[in-house]
């Protein structure tokens, strides 16, 4: 035992809070992260699907004669074969469990296709070309029948229906909220009704999905490589749709190049590419090319409402009717995502009376996907623009009809009218800060200089909510997760941990905080995720819940391992335990400061189990789940249900200059306030909010996915699915404000998520405000030049 | 079947290729090199730029045979004996990737920049960086970066960083374990 004195012992700062650089950012900056299209196996086979042409039609024939000659082709499969072999695709939320209704989803499309671009066939060959080459002679015969694309024109009478087993194109039909708005409208001074369409757009992460699966015929198990979420539901899936056990499915995750939800599981080509690899006896891998990625939807939806104020500013009363275009039904969790919308509506503020009634429909476009902002986003967009009419009508300031209405901060927990426990924040604050950054009365005052001028300066804010962390009873949403904490004999540590990343860095700030518990750098931890064999069964990645439930259940498993390591370096030091300390990689007695390295307390528990370590369980190793507080799945008087730990907030400011003449809206200036509670690591935070403000920046300005009358996707690139580059973006500001939740582990909250609702919305209200002169009314996003003109035009000719 | 060579990051490679077989894919299956990414095989995303003969190029728009005889650069190119590259390191600290898919692409588009302006304004690095899209950062901290790398490398200080980051030797990922 090599006792040093406290000289030796280089000590730094808690790693918590600290921007602490990305953990393995040195393998990437290299080229040797290893993402799902750079794995290969001996005997790999390729993939291409054989997409329906059509947006509703039976399949009358599928010939596959041509395509099985094609050079290299091992297999052709179609829905039929497919149907043989494989169930249904269990449903990530099945529709069902929430009052809704639930169909068959199927890995190929049997019968009949909902929407073109669905999977009908699929064709595995030797190189990837060769599948592509034979996937173009695959020929489908289909009976063609009516087809609609929009979600109102799905919920008339007479609109043809996509699952004929349905009476109607209604997934969900739901009502929200609670007061009597009918007597608060009354009430009111100022009512207005208005329509808001939010247009479809995507997530569009670089790198598009991509999955490669083994089967093994000798010991009949399946490994599976995939960019994805959500291994552990991914294995169920499978287990379920491929009727394997599944102890017999490994899942390992591959680097991935950016989700924002669009990896969450529930894709056919999941099951699909099991399956092609069981029949052929090859593994087999599937990329998907941009095109299809495109196909995936992010938010669709109209909102018909109506607001009523009292002349102060004050909003007594909200009623919206919400429908949700969800595309075709698919196994992936983007149907639910307007669920949210419904429920986050009023946001913030304390609007007494809210009724919302939501219609998500069915119609023949492609389904909607999960999406970063998960239907929160558009009930900020919906919320923020009847703010910015409520003050235009009331001839108020925006931003002071925001603090009117804004829960005040001392009234935390605070249950909204539609049942959400908003565990903490500060509102007010957030705009005060967000005003000082802008120099709000000088910007105001050279927005009307300039309008003298014949300029178009304008100010737009927006309020996010952010619940984060959900748990859904009865679905793989969950609120919780696992982690183990291992430490070796040289006192390394490896985390494995059952939440996973999409890139963003959670890796970084768990490290973080396991090395502040355990006491040991940051260099000697490693953390593990993605795999279902080394990592413990856990939910994977959404809801901002990285940090919530991943850090939360590292820290307790730190803990327990750090208390062994305590009393057996206590008793190397001959001090009581709860005279030492453990940090920076020793036991440190408090009194004398002498030290012990862990490496040697690590050795210690395991060489000398029955002497200096005798009565401590000999394994320096914990497993622990970790479960915020605030979820309450027990409806109250209203039946208000409770599914979120906690909330975070922001609040962002856009200014923009447009041109009257083009349409060209120039964004000058975007400030965000953000509050996520306790920061774990602020460089990360903040990477994750400039990231989801741009992708906010560009739903509002430019990002809209077209279909043409036959419901084929029109904008299939970069080139006409247009996402903000460098050069259309100002350096955007991020200012912190910390509210800890009372409800998680350090009072962190979600972070990643807040942001695409707000910077949408303050875009919007920014480019209303630039044209006041002119009186328009910003009903629409996204708004591209040809929008903005038709603003202008139809404000004139009013 | 075409025979092609390559000096790609200064080693010299012959591979077979078809006429229609992309630079992308040359490099990613012939020569075995997986860090230049494909993210839509249109030109518009730029996660395969690589350097040909010194020129950001993007390797999805151009076929493997016309690029024989060049000397390419990728991203696995960068680095030294001596460590990470400046720019790699500018993009570490800066915070300016977070999955690392576009990350190829940027890096290559920066050392191209400060190789022909070693003092670059924002105008000019938006200028360069314009046709590579990230969808994780915003591309704030994406300018900072090269502005670090800028700075860096004007005042000749290529591996101005801590010792302890200087001599760790960038770790591998085990290989898939199947």
């Amino acid at each position: 035992m090599t006792a040093v004195t406290s000289a030796d012992v280089v000590v730094t700062g808690p790693a918590i809070g600290s921007s602490a650089r990305k953990e393995g950012g040195d393998t990437l900056l290299t080229g040797r992260g290893r993402f799902v299209d750079d794995y290969t196996l001996p005997g790999m086979r390729y993939a291409a699907v054989v997409r329906s042409e059509v947006p509703h039609a039976r399949i009358l024939r599928v010939d596959v004669r041509e395509a099985e000659q094609s050079p290299g082709v091992a297999l052709v499969l179609t829905g039929e074969s497919a149907a043989a072999h494989a169930g249904p695709i269990p449903h990530f939320i099945d529709p069902a469990a929430r009052g809704g209704r639930y169909t068959d989803v199927r890995c190929l499309a049997v019968g009949k296709v909902v929407y073109a671009g669905q999977p009908v066939a699929a064709v595995v060959a030797d190189t990837r070309r060769q599948a592509e080459a034979a996937a173009e002679l695959v020929r489908v015969e289909y009976e063609p029948l009516p087809h609609v694309l929009d979600g109102d024109d799905a919920l008339a009478a007479d609109a043809p229906l996509l699952y004929e087993e349905w009476p109607d194109n209604v997934v969900l039909h739901n009502h929200y909220g609670t007061g009597d708005v009918d007597a608060a409208l009354e009430s009111a001074d100022l009512v207005i009704s208005d329509t808001i369409r939010i247009a479809r757009s995507t997530t569009a992460p670089i790198e598009p999905r991509g999955y490669l699966a083994s089967w093994d015929r000798l010991d009949e198990t399946l490994t599976v490589y995939g960019s994805l979420q959500n291994p552990h539901q991914l294995r169920w899936m499978v287990a379920n749709s491929l009727g394997l056990d599944e102890t017999a499915i490994h899942v390992i995750t591959a680097r991935v190049g950016g989700s924002f939800g669009l990896k969450m599981q529930g894709h056919p080509e999941e099951t699909l590419v099991c399956l092609l690899s069981k029949l052929t006896g090859a593994p087999v891998k599937w990329i998907e090319d941009r095109r299809e990625a495109f196909m995936a939807g992010a938010r669709e939806q109209v909102h018909r409402f109506t607001v009523g104020a009292m002349r102060d500013g004050r909003i007594v009363g909200i009623r919206d009717q919400i429908v949700a275009n969800t595309g075709a039904v698919s196994a992936q969790a983007g149907w639910a995502m307007p669920n949210m919308s419904a429920t986050t509506l009023a946001s913030g503020y304390t609007v007494p009376n809210v009724q919302a009634e939501l219609h998500v429909v069915v119609t023949n476009k492609p389904p909607l996907n999960a999406a970063r902002g998960f239907g929160k986003d558009s009930a900020h967009f919906v919320m923020e623009r009847v703010v910015d009419l409520v003050a235009r009508g009331l001839g108020l300031d925006p931003a002071e009809v925001r603090r009117t209405n804004f829960i005040p901060a001392g009234q935390f927990p605070y249950r909204t009218a539609t049942g959400l426990n908003i565990d903490s924040g500060d509102f007010p604050g957030l705009l005060d800060k967000a005003l000082a950054a802008l120099d709000y009365d000088a910007l105001r005052k050279r927005q009307a200089d300039l309008r003298t001028e014949g300029r178009h300066l304008g100010v737009g804010l927006a309020f996010e909510l952010t619940p984060e962390s959900a748990d859904g009873p009865g679905s793989f949403v969950s609120g919780f997760d696992v982690t183990t904490v291992r430490m070796t004999m040289t006192g390394k540590v490896t985390v494995y941990t059952g939440v996973t990343t999409p890139g963003g860095g959670n890796d970084t700030g768990i490290a973080q905080i396991v090395s502040d518990e355990l006491g040991v750098p940051m260099s000697w931890i490693t953390v593990v995720q993605g795999d279902t064999e080394r990592c413990p069964g856990g939910f994977g990645n959404f809801s901002g819940r990285g940090m919530v439930t991943g850090g939360g259940s590292a820290a307790l498993a730190a803990r327990d391992v750090r208390a062994k390591i305590a009393t057996v370096g206590a008793r190397m030091l001959a001090v009581p335990v709860d005279e030492v300390e453990v940090a920076h990689g020793y036991v440190r007695a408090v009194g004398d400061g002498r030290t012990v390295p862990i490496p040697e307390v690590a050795a210690a528990v395991v060489t000398r189990a029955f002497a200096i370590a005798n009565e401590v369980e000999p394994v320096l190793e914990a497993t622990r789940a970790y479960k915020p507080g605030n979820i309450d799945h027990v409806p109250d008087e209203r039946g208000r249900i409770q599914p979120y730990p906690t909330y975070s907030s922001c609040l962002h400011a856009a200014v923009v200059e447009v041109d009257a003449e083009t349409g060209q809206t120039k964004l000058l200036d975007f400030v965000m306030v953000h509050d996520c509670g306790t920061i774990i690591n602020p460089a990360l935070v903040e990477g994750q909010a400039y990231g989801a403000i741009v992708m906010g920046i560009g739903a509002g300005l430019t990002e809209r996915l077209v279909h043409d009358a036959q419901g084929r996707l029109a904008s299939d690139r970069f080139k006409s699915y247009l996402l903000p580059r460098a050069g259309d973006l100002p350096t955007i500001r991020l200012e912190h404000q910390v509210t800890p939740s009372p409800f998680t582990m350090y009072g962190n909250k979600g972070a990643g998520e807040a942001g695409v609702g707000g910077a949408q919305a303050a875009v919007a209200n920014a480019i209303e405000d630039a044209l006041a002169p002119f009186g328009v009314t910003v009903r629409e996003v996204p708004l591209p030049p040809p929008a903005v003109l038709a603003l202008i035009d139809e404000a004139r000719t009013k | 079947m075409n025979r092609v060579r390559l000096k790609v990051n200064g080693q010299e490679h012959e591979i077979e290729v078809e006429s229609c077989t992309l630079l992308v894919h040359a490099i990613r299956e012939d020569v075995g090199l997986t860090g230049t990414h494909v993210g839509c095989l249109t030109g518009d995303c730029g996660a395969c730029t690589v350097l040909v003969d010194g020129a950001s190029v993007k390797s999805c728009s151009v076929f493997a045979v016309s690029a024989d005889g060049a000397e390419i650069t990728t991203i696995e190119g960068l680095a030294g004996d001596e460590g990470l590259h400046p720019v790699q390191q500018a993009f570490w600290d800066e915070f300016a990737f977070q999955c690392g898919y576009c990350l190829p692409g940027m890096l290559l588009t920066t050392c191209e920049l400060l190789d022909r302006d070693q003092d670059p304004d924002d105008a000019a690095i938006d200028q360069a960086i314009n046709g590579n899209l990230c969808r994780c950062t915003g591309y704030a901290s994406i300018r900072s970066a090269v502005r670090r790398a800028a700075t860096r490398m004007a005042a000749g200080d290529p591996d101005a960083l801590p010792e302890s980051q200087r001599s760790e030797s960038p770790s591998a990922e085990p290989p898939p374990s199947a």
